[in-house]
């Protein structure tokens, strides 16, 4: 069989499989193949991990009441376990148990629900009137301290409402009065989790007004491994009201934030083990629940990778990007003829600018191998050898980036602590190359190529954000397949490429 | 041989004047002269013809030399190879008295890492261009050339010291400062193309063109050079010296050709660039073997690749094991240009 034969056989075959694939997905198993297609529906998983110490172990994790209430939550992936809900007058909880255990442990559980305005932390009328708040035991100066905060706050607000709001101005902060710094340090020097929270309970309560700790999940996609969220609950004297501390006069939207738990009690406890604590992960999940279950079931299970914890699956986000990026270097580089930097280099590029701003990522990028390429010519006035060099050149980079870090946010941009997701030994060898090429073939080819880097770059960052094709290559990533075929198409490419056609145009016949 | 016009006067689209030559040409009409491009040269001579092992013959250029001596080819004589940093002060022991010299990567393109030193001045050494080397900077050099600075992929490698070639005088006087070379490109054992590069006060001695290096395109049949560019553009006169480029005679053009197809005898590469240099004592000597060698030469020559290449196929088909004078005796009766006046 020649060549050709097999090229147009494997190509035949990828996009078969590749397509079969994805339309059997689509059509008999309903995932949308089309991204605005469906509800967007958000995918909360919690994560509780602790050190098993050899005992008997039980966990138990207080549960979001819409999971148990709507039947949308669900126990996945605690190998092993015995798990069971427990229901507490409409408070819920988790409750895992098992023998004897050690090591690491892991137990998940996953909430999903539509995105709307409702988080979750809406005013509740108490089954009973709560008792008056335990006045807390603080001695001496700071007791007096406290109660003379309270007083002055009770002074301006007219209701807990603007109680709460009056108290967390404050303590948020920076420059607040003596007393409330006394009384800060003081928290702050127990060792408690959340101090802010901790000093504001204690504070309601010397003011009578009862209130307890409460937890959240930021809504925000691909935050994968945030912590709980610590907000507070209070009474107003008819409801119970919750909060976000860290924005007291802002009404809980449901859209940013979602409440995880309330009414008192704790969020997590573990017998057995030590170390615990519960993280989650949020996805914004485009497949109906009920899809999602039938996926689980079917064969494909192997090519899709919505089998995984979503905590694992938000890494997939990105590699899934690799390909898309490799496939426009091939097509820059074979079909235009664009000169780049290194074969791969514009990719990783383009997934560090994803992360960023574009403008401000091709900015630092740009200040952060200019100063790299001035420090290099330095060093390479003191004639080190190779290894050495480039060594010297990654530790100027991350004292640059540092720098770049540190300088950008004390002018207010927040971007520029994310310069660190830049792949500091591709700047350095780039820099490097650049260095070379600059003394060798001069700095028109250095300054032409690192462009044509840069727009390679800049291309396969538009590419990869397209947010369709970010679907596909997340939610069909068997379509990979038919990006390997058009991969290969483009190896036997034997035409000209698009520079070719300038860079011959004076070509005359003898 | 017998006279006959082995190119017509056929007129075509690609000679006709269209307003975008200015900026592009059409893939149609670069096809209709058959002009090779980098995706074509990969995929159907470089990727079939020269399979990847063969490649350490050619990017080690100890080996080379190895080779060509083995085969009875002149090549500039060796004074010493660095091997290992320690080495790199007995750089003096093997010059041996020789004040001129070359100091290249063994596994170097492109002319990556050649260092040309003419003479001594005290204890300095001096280039061609007069700036001066001290032996700290030579030291240098050859620690950059071992850490594989110049290398393919970066590997170690090690520097080879070597005879500097005096060019003929009436080479250098075509070239600005550096020495210019020949490249003829072969397919099959067949001489396809040939020019000679020589270097301008804006290549700085080196012989690349697309840094400002004239290439001159050079007749398969007789040796004469037949037509010049610079960058890009056709050019009668070097830029720098006024020296008339065209209808000059390259001395011992013959023997430049066997040279070549030696080297793809002995290499087996199917598609290769030989590079030689003519020496004004010693005659012509080979100085690579280049197993990727470029597209500029069919610019400098006028004539798309393609249009060699092809005959070459078929030839090598029907006549698989052609002797050297058969290949060279086909390549100078079908490849022969229309010569300008001969100047005397």
């Amino acid at each position: 069989m020649s060549a050709q034969a097999k090229l147009i056989m494997a190509v035949a075959l990828l996009i078969a499989v590749g397509g079969g694939m994805a339309g059997y997905k689509s059509s008999k198993l309903g995932v949308p193949f089309w991204e605005g297609d469906q509800v967007n529906e958000w995918l909360v998983e919690s994560r509780v991990s602790f050190l098993a110490t050899g005992r008997d172990v039980k966990a138990r994790l207080a549960l979001p009441s819409i999971a148990v209430e709507s039947g949308s939550g669900q126990e996945s992936g605690s190998l092993d376990y015995h798990y069971n809900v427990e229901d507490d007058r409409g408070e819920y909880t988790a409750v895992w148990s098992s023998g004897a255990r050690e090591d690491g442990q892991a137990l998940y559980y996953r909430v999903r629900f539509k995105e709307g305005l409702n988080s979750g932390g809406e005013p509740i009328a108490s089954v009973e009137k709560p008792n008056a708040p335990d006045v807390p035991k603080l001695p001496g100066s700071l007791g007096t301290a406290a109660q003379s905060i309270v007083t002055r706050a009770k002074n301006v607000a007219a209701d807990p409402d603007s109680l709460f709001v009056a108290l967390f101005e404050q303590i948020n902060s920076g420059a607040s009065s003596q007393e409330y710094l006394i009384v800060k340090r003081h928290y702050e020097k127990e060792g408690i989790a959340n101090p802010n929270i901790a000093m504001g309970i204690d504070l309601l309560g010397l003011a009578g007004v009862p209130a307890r700790p409460a937890y959240g999940v930021s809504l925000r996609d691909q935050n994968s491994g945030q912590i709980p969220v610590p907000l507070l609950e209070y009474y107003d004297g008819a409801l119970w009201k919750v909060r976000n501390p860290a924005n007291p006069s802002k009404i809980l939207d449901g859209r940013e934030l979602f409440v995880w738990h309330r009414g008192g009690g704790s969020l997590l406890d573990v017998d057995g083990g030590d170390n615990s604590r519960v993280t989650f992960t949020v996805v914004k999940d485009r497949i109906p629940l009920a899809t999602l279950t039938d996926l689980q079931d079917s064969p494909l299970l192997v090519s899709t990778i919505l089998a995984l914890p979503a905590a694992e699956r938000a890494v997939f986000r990105y590699i899934v990007l690799i390909p898309l990026g490799a496939f426009v270097v091939v097509l820059l580089r074979n079909i235009v003829g664009i000169a780049t930097l290194g074969t791969f280099m514009p990719v990783l590029l383009a997934l560090a600018l994803l992360e960023l701003p574009l403008v401000q990522g091709l900015v630092m990028f740009s200040v952060l191998v200019a100063a790299g390429l001035w420090f290099r010519f330095l060093l390479s006035r003191m004639n080190l050898l190779v290894v050495p060099r480039v060594a010297a050149c990654v530790v100027i980079v991350t004292l640059l980036m540092m720098l770049m870090g540190v300088l950008s946010y004390q002018l207010g941009f927040s971007v520029g602590i994310k310069i660190t997701l830049f792949p500091m030994i591709i700047i350095a060898w780039t820099l490097e190359r650049m260095s070379l090429i600059w003394e060798e073939e001069g700095k028109r080819s250095a300054i032409v190529q690192v462009s044509g880097s840069v727009i390679v770059a800049v291309c396969a960052y538009h590419f990869m954000k397209v947010s369709q094709i970010q679907y596909w290559a997340f939610y069909f990533p068997e379509m990979l397949l038919i990006l390997l075929a058009g991969i290969l198409l483009i190896g036997r490419y034997t035409g000209y490429r698009l520079s070719e056609l300038i860079r011959f145009k004076s070509f005359t016949n003898a | 041989m017998p006279d006959e016009p082995v190119t017509s006067d056929e007129k075509t689209v690609s000679s006709e004047h269209h307003w975008w030559h200015r900026w592009f040409r059409l893939p149609g009409e670069l096809r209709e002269m058959g002009v090779v491009g980098i995706n074509m040269r990969n995929a159907r001579f470089l990727l079939p013809n020269n399979p990847r092992r063969l490649y350490e013959l050619v990017d080690n250029k100890l080996r080379t030399k190895a080779l060509a001596e083995e085969h009875g080819m002149n090549v500039a004589e060796t004074y010493g190879v660095v091997r290992t940093p320690h080495d790199a002060n007995k750089v003096d022991k093997m010059l041996n008295g020789n004040e001129s010299f070359v100091i290249k990567p063994t596994r170097g393109s492109g002319g990556k890492g050649v260092l040309v030193i003419d003479g001594k001045n005290g204890k300095n050494f001096v280039k061609p261009s007069g700036a001066e080397l001290t032996p700290g900077d030579l030291r240098n050099h050859v620690s950059n050339i071992l850490a594989g600075l110049f290398s393919l992929g970066g590997k170690r490698d090690y520097a080879l010291i070597e005879y500097r070639v005096c060019p003929a005088a009436l080479l250098t006087a075509m070239s600005f400062q550096g020495a210019p070379d020949i490249r003829v490109v072969m397919l099959h054992g067949y001489p396809v193309m040939a020019m000679l590069r020589a270097s301008t006060k804006e290549s700085d001695g080196r012989s690349n063109l697309h840094q400002g290096a004239i290439g001159v395109g050079i007749d398969i049949a007789t040796g004469i050079t037949v037509r010049a560019i610079h960058h890009g553009n056709p050019v009668t006169t070097h830029p720098d010296l006024g020296i008339e480029l065209i209808g000059v005679q390259i001395p011992e053009w013959d023997t430049i050709l066997k040279m070549s197809v030696t080297c793809q005898e002995m290499t087996g590469l199917g598609y290769l660039g030989v590079d030689i240099m003519i020496d004004e004592t010693k005659g012509p000597l080979m100085i690579e073997v280049n197993a990727r060698p470029g597209l500029a030469i069919q610019m400098a020559n006028g004539i798309g690749l393609m249009k060699r290449l092809e005959p070459v196929v078929e030839q090598h088909r029907l006549k698989p094991n052609a002797d050297m004078h058969a290949k060279i005796a086909f390549s100078q009766h079908h490849f022969r240009a229309k010569l300008p006046p001969v100047r005397t």
